[in-house]
């Protein structure tokens, strides 16, 4: 119970989720005291979207991500607020913003959470370390916490409520830095964000020769092909083609992940999906935790007897 | 208005002559538990058991140092100081950095080290604005308490760029592309000097000959330093550490037929 | 016989072409001299007298094609009495009324009589030879199309060479076959002791010109060999000096023990000069007869590596600028000139190349001597240097923590001694395929079951075993090496055994090779030795013989390194296995493919055809239905490939250890044996990526 600010993250023109998500937790988290938002740039005429929030404080100032104005921005906001709690997202953006916002207004800060509650005069927080292996609970009377997406329901932040807009004025600081340009990607074959069955391949695969297996898959149950970073990294698919936090995030309505683990940075994109199978021959890798189905045979001799089968 | 461009489109970053600049450019280094053990917790049930588990360089912390390798090797850094706290097998992980390309390392002694608030309280008390550029990993697996790097450029009072895949000197400046999600990119003009975050070096870290290390080992030294890092009271309290609790886990089936009938079920067969 | 002006010419053109030769021949000595030490000119004398033994009974060229081989043989054997022949020849000139040619001394009828057989036999050689590459076009002499190639060697250099070598050698011997029969028909006469002459002679009976067809035909013979005297540098043929020298300069050490770096601050090779002085001489002795890129397991799967093509690129280069080089002016550049880093990649070290090498050249050394080079500037495929770091932070390549290393014994219902703790009398070295790869774990246990049975009394090092380094040494990181064996002797030290066991052939070859001169000397046994000693003594008691028929396939570094091969024969026919050999056999075994960091690797994007797979094929033929493996990388690489070439039906891959437990029937011992598949691939998983998404 306390003050909470949420700092929301636009991308051309739209908040995104992680905005909603922080949003609702933060209303349930600010019982009793306030919550608002604070809304960058041009965002401001969306101001609408956020009702979960009970104020919705607009900076101002262009909408390109700077992290020096951000920071600086959202600093002086907080020093007049005094929250209790600042929620920013564990995201790019929020990674400029978080830390340097806690050494600024000397408040800790808390990484990865995965969760949030009260406790008495305390937050207590969950972070997700050593890639998920670890879950390490931590207390705090005020903090900076970073969310990671999809910790909380964006449903909530997303109900109804209206939010009093209130412009304030702020100092983007010396101007440092200066952004330059957007780059977007190379135009993807295929928006796999817009693709009802995916095949998603990882290291598991092999290399770039194998992954002729899982598209041939693909093919017959006319699906689009995705893969986790290392398969990005590695050259043998396209960045489009990535599912994950620096990925895309996906709402198939089928999901199968072929070979990969299921590190944190890929649950992101696709945790959600309502129907998962999962194909590992490593019975403890966590995929199998976000997973509705699976099998620990290998990869080939499953996808060589589905292809009969099919056929 | 946002100028958008195409990365399809043949502009490349590096793309006719580099300018030749002389950047000092410090490389903070990290050792963290190497992820293939087993990680356990030890008795206090609120920290890693690390008697037995192996330690390695943070990747983001490799990437960083090769980035300013790259940086020196096209002329637009002059010096590299590698950087690293006290701790597990660190000797090793300076002298690699030297093998490297790194002409100088230096280890930080003297204080027990809790959390990357300390760390970066440290660092900006050792390097002060010895520094034009400061390049450090984006993140670590253990860096509960916020991202070292930008902590320690709020410290310096100099800007800071996380997510950092690119970085080409200008003189006093440097340009870099901050990396979001889907390939989507920005281009930043950073006043030096400056802290960045780096997420991935121009080409993979490279490899450092252990007969290199040696060598480097043999004519080399490390310089030490010793630090006081008081990093302020704003701390949070561990109260456990433990794996993550399984959700529930997948129904695992037991032959190609009955994933051919969900997949029928599911309308995809 | 001859005219003192034609006597006085021949002086002549013996200075000059004499002086021009030796200029050559000198050139030649200071470019190989530039070479880096080879440690090979030990006891000189001895390995002359060997070298020179084994060219006269022409075992190096038997090894492989032994139908071209006799032709040789035949030129060599005529060739080398010539050196008599030419020598008369000379006596006639200069020596008025010296002939042979009616002489009835029992010695001069012997000189004839060989002199007109071995005339002959050259012809019929040379002819064969002639034929066979010009108009039979043989594939081995073909290059992948990928190997990099000397602009001269592609537009026909060897061609050449081969012709006016082949010219040369008929009209000399030719000519000198003729004269003979001229001086028969000078004395209207047939000798028994020159048959083939004497066929000929008839026909120049009275003849007015014999007295200037002798002449022309002397100076032919005599004159030609003089005039191709300076060509011997720039041509193939100068293996008639060379090579008898360079097989002298072989190694007479283990085979699986690699020369040390000269300088180990610099380590490795990236030009010519900076090779061991033994690969310049390589270049020279190389008769371009494509016998090692025949059996490369590399160039046969279509990958840029032909090491025939790696010595012959040196050579041309070497002909074109050897004055430069001599002087110093230039250094030729290995990466550019001779080989491709493609294909300095793609070697297995199985070393076939050098086993069947008729000169005695090592083109493995070369390859292995730029990779050291290559390492040392990081300069390598980044799954090496992945490999490699897990060997560094973890002692192995799976990039697996050292502490699950003994996860394969979990499954055991039986204590396995700690040797580190224990005294054992074998200490049983497991190695990390053995260990950690889930086709090779099952054999590893189903070994222990059998020693446990045996009654041997051994332990293993449990998570203090680190990898033993061979391939860390093959792919060129002598440090890493270093590194490991430093350790890997400094646990052993602290145990107590009498000797080391192991499975693995490639820790086997270094353990017992190259461990001593680091400061460790152990009594090294491959299980198979071991398996076979305890059939023979009873403690291993076959009690029911398999009945199967079988195929065996020599590792590598057992068979062609280290020369065993009956031991694991011996097992499979007291298991009553019936063993149907391959062609390609003991020290001609064609390699899986696996070595020399291949395992750790992508394959190249030119493979046609895997190794592993294409001896599937060879085995198939047979007539065997088992595959027998004795070393772990094998089973990996061939129960891949038996699937991948779509033979699980017909060949199924075993291990010694499966026959031993089976033939004695060992308790627990499954009816319906399967192989798992490989696992997401037999190559190294990364570490911590792994876990980024």
């Amino acid at each position: 119970m306390g003050n909470v600010l949420v700092i929301t993250e636009h991308m051309k023109g739209e908040f995104q989720d992680i905005s909603f998500e922080m949003l609702g937790q933060a209303r349930k988290l600010s019982a009793g005291g306030s919550c608002c938002a604070l809304v960058y740039g041009s965002m401001k005429d969306r101001s609408s979207e956020l009702g979960a929030a009970d104020r919705v404080l607009c900076v101002g100032g262009s909408d390109d991500f700077n992290p020096e104005t951000y920071a600086s921005a959202a600093l002086q906001i907080i020093q007049s607020e005094s929250p209790d709690l600042v929620l920013v997202g564990s995201t790019s953006m929020g990674i400029d913003l978080a830390p340097v916002l806690g050494v600024s207004l000397d408040l800790p800060v808390i990484s990865y959470c995965s969760c949030i509650e009260t406790s008495g005069d305390n937050f207590e927080f969950t972070s997700q370390l050593y890639s998920g292996k670890m879950d390490v609970k931590s207390t705090a009377p005020k903090a900076v916490a970073m969310v990671l997406a999809g910790s909380f329901s964006a449903e909530d932040g997303k109900s109804g409520g209206s939010a009093s807009v209130e412009n304030v004025t702020a100092d983007f600081g010396a101007g440092r830095v200066q952004f330059k340009e957007l780059i977007e990607p190379e135009a993807a074959e295929v928006d796999i964000t817009q693709s009802d069955i995916l095949v998603a391949v990882g290291r598991g695969i092999g290399g770039k020769d194998d992954i002729e297996v899982a598209q041939e898959l693909a093919k017959n149950l006319n699906a689009d092909l995705a893969c986790s970073r290392p398969v990005v990294d590695a050259g043998w698919l396209p960045k489009s083609c990535q599912v994950g936090k620096s990925g895309l995030k996906v709402n198939p309505k089928v999901y199968i992940a072929l070979g990969i683990s299921g590190a944190p940075e890929h649950l992101e994109g696709m945790k959600d999906v309502s129907t998962i199978i999962a194909i590992n021959t490593d019975k403890n890798a966590p995929i199998f935790d976000v997973a509705h189905y699976g099998m620990t045979e290998d990869l080939f001799d499953i996808c060589e007897e589905l292809e009969d089968s099919l056929s | 208005m946002l100028q958008i461009v195409f990365e399809g489109e043949e502009k490349h970053f590096y793309a006719n002559k580099l300018d030749k600049v002389h950047m000092k450019v410090a490389v903070l280094l990290k050792q963290v538990p190497d992820l293939a053990e087993e990680l356990e917790v030890d008795e206090s049930g609120k920290a890693l058991d690390t008697e037995y588990i192996k330690f390695r360089l943070n990747e983001y912390d490799e990437h960083a140092l090769e980035e300013a390798v790259c940086l020196k090797e096209s002329g637009q850094a002059a010096e590299i100081v590698a950087f690293a706290l006290d701790g597990e097998e660190v000797d090793k992980a300076l002298f690699s950095a030297m093998a490297k390309g790194a002409d100088k390392a230096v280890k930080l002694t003297g204080t027990e080290v809790e959390g990357s608030r300390q760390a970066a309280a440290l660092f900006a008390e050792t390097l002060g604005m010895d520094y034009d550029l400061i390049m450090t990993g984006v993140q670590s697996v253990d860096d509960r308490d916020g991202m070292m790097g930008p902590m320690l450029s709020s410290m310096l009072k100099v800007p800071c760029v996380s997510v950092v895949t690119r970085v080409e000197g200008k003189g006093s400046s440097v340009t870099v592309h901050k990396e979001y999600f889907g390939g989507l990119m920005a281009a930043f003009d950073v006043q030096l000097p400056a802290v960045l975050g780096i997420q991935a070096a121009r080409q993979t870290p490279r490899y450092a000959p252990v007969s290199k290390v040696r060598q480097v080992q043999q004519s080399a030294v490390i310089e030490e330093k010793s630090a006081s890092g008081v990093s302020g009271s704003a701390t949070s309290k561990v109260t456990t550490m433990a794996p993550p609790t399984k959700t529930g886990g997948a129904k695992i089936l037991g032959s190609v037929d009955e994933l051919m009938e969900l997949l029928k079920e599911k309308g995809v067969a | 016989m001859l005219s003192s002006t034609e006597q006085i010419a021949f002086v002549l053109l013996v200075l000059v072409c004499g002086g021009l030769a030796f200029q050559g021949f000198r050139r030649i000595f200071v470019i190989v001299s530039q070479g880096k030490p080879s440690y090979r000119t030990d006891e000189f004398l001895s390995r002359l007298i060997k070298a020179l033994i084994e060219v006269g009974l022409q075992k190096p060229l038997f090894k492989s094609r032994p139908i071209v081989s006799l032709f040789h043989a035949f030129i060599f054997f005529g060739f080398s009495f010539y050196l008599l022949v030419n020598f008369n020849d000379l006596l006639e000139a200069y020596v008025s009324g010296w002939t042979t040619i009616d002489s009835s001394h029992p010695v001069a009828l012997g000189f004839n009589l060989f002199s007109d057989l071995f005339s002959i036999l050259v012809l019929i050689g040379i002819i064969y030879f002639l034929i066979r590459r010009f108009i039979g076009k043989p594939r081995v002499f073909e290059f992948n199309r990928n190997v990099k190639l000397q602009t001269k060697v592609v537009g026909g250099g060897i061609r050449r060479d081969s012709l006016i070598v082949g010219i040369f050698i008929i009209l000399h011997v030719g000519s000198r076959w003729l004269g003979t029969a001229f001086h028969l028909a000078e004395r209207e006469t047939t000798e028994w002791s020159l048959p083939t002459a004497s066929l000929v002679a008839p026909l120049f009976f009275g003849w007015s010109d014999l007295e200037t067809g002798i002449h022309v035909t002397w100076w032919l013979a005599m004159g030609l060999i003089v005039l191709f005297l300076p060509y011997f540098p720039r041509s193939k043929h100068i293996h008639i000096f060379l090579a008898p020298l360079n097989l002298a300069f072989t190694n007479r050490e283990a085979n699986g023990k690699l020369m040390e770096p000269v300088d180990s601050s610099k380590p490795g090779a990236s030009t010519l000069d900076e090779l061991p002085w033994k690969q310049v001489l390589d270049s020279y002795a190389c008769i371009m007869c494509t016998r090692c890129h025949e059996v490369c397991p590399a160039h046969e799967s279509g990958t840029p590596l032909s090491p025939s093509a790696l010595e012959i690129n040196k050579r041309y280069f070497i002909n074109q600028n050897s004055s430069d080089l001599a002087g110093g002016k230039l250094k030729l550049d290995l990466l550019q000139e001779a080989i491709s880093s493609d294909a300095v990649w793609s070697c297995t070290t199985c070393m076939a190349c050098v086993e069947v090498c008729p000169v005695g050249n090592e083109p493995m050394q070369d390859i292995l001597q730029i990779r050291r080079k290559l390492v040392f500037d990081a300069n390598m495929p980044d799954e090496l240097s992945d490999a490699l770091r897990s060997l560094d932070e973890q002692g192995n390549s799976f990039g697996e923590s050292s502490r699950k290393r003994t996860r394969w014994t979990r499954d055991l219902d039986f204590p396995i001694k700690d040797a580190s703790k224990e005294t054992v009398e074998y200490l049983w070295y497991v190695g990390d395929f053995a260990s950690f790869n889930q086709n090779c774990t099952e054999k590893t246990r189903k070994f222990a079951e059998v020693l446990t049975t045996a009654g041997v009394d051994f332990g293993i090092l449990m998570k203090d075993e680190k990898s033993a380094g061979n391939d860390a040494r093959r792919v060129g990181e002598e440090g890493l090496f270093d590194a490991l064996a430093e350790d890997n002797i400094q646990t052993l030290e602290n145990c107590d055994f009498k000797h080391i066991l192991t499975t693995d052939p490639h820790t086997y070859n270094t353990l017992l090779n190259e461990y001593p001169s680091k400061g460790g000397v152990y009594s090294v046994k491959h299980y198979s030795t071991l398996l076979m000693e305890l059939i023979h003594s009873g403690k291993i008691k076959i009690t029911k013989p398999l009945k199967i028929k079988g195929t065996y396939h020599d590792p590598c570094y057992l068979g062609r390194y280290n020369g065993i091969f009956d031991a694991p024969r011996e097992v499979m026919r007291q298991c009553g296995v019936e063993l149907l050999e391959m062609s390609r056999n003991r020290t001609n075994s064609f390699c899986c493919g696996a070595g020399g960091g291949q395992v750790w690797k992508k394959e190249h994007e030119d493979m046609k055809q895997r190794p592993s797979e294409n001896r599937i094929e060879e085995a198939l033929l047979t007539g065997a239905n088992y595959f027998t493996v004795a070393c772990p990388k094998d089973m990996t690489m061939y129960s891949d490939a038996v699937k991948t070439s779509g033979n699980e039906k017909n060949m199924t891959v075993r291990d010694l250890v499966d026959y031993v437990a089976e033939a004695m029937e060992l308790e627990k011992l499954t009816n319906e044996e399967t192989y798992e598949s490989v696992p997401e691939s037999s190559k190294v998983e990364n570490n911590a990526s792994e876990f980024q998404e």
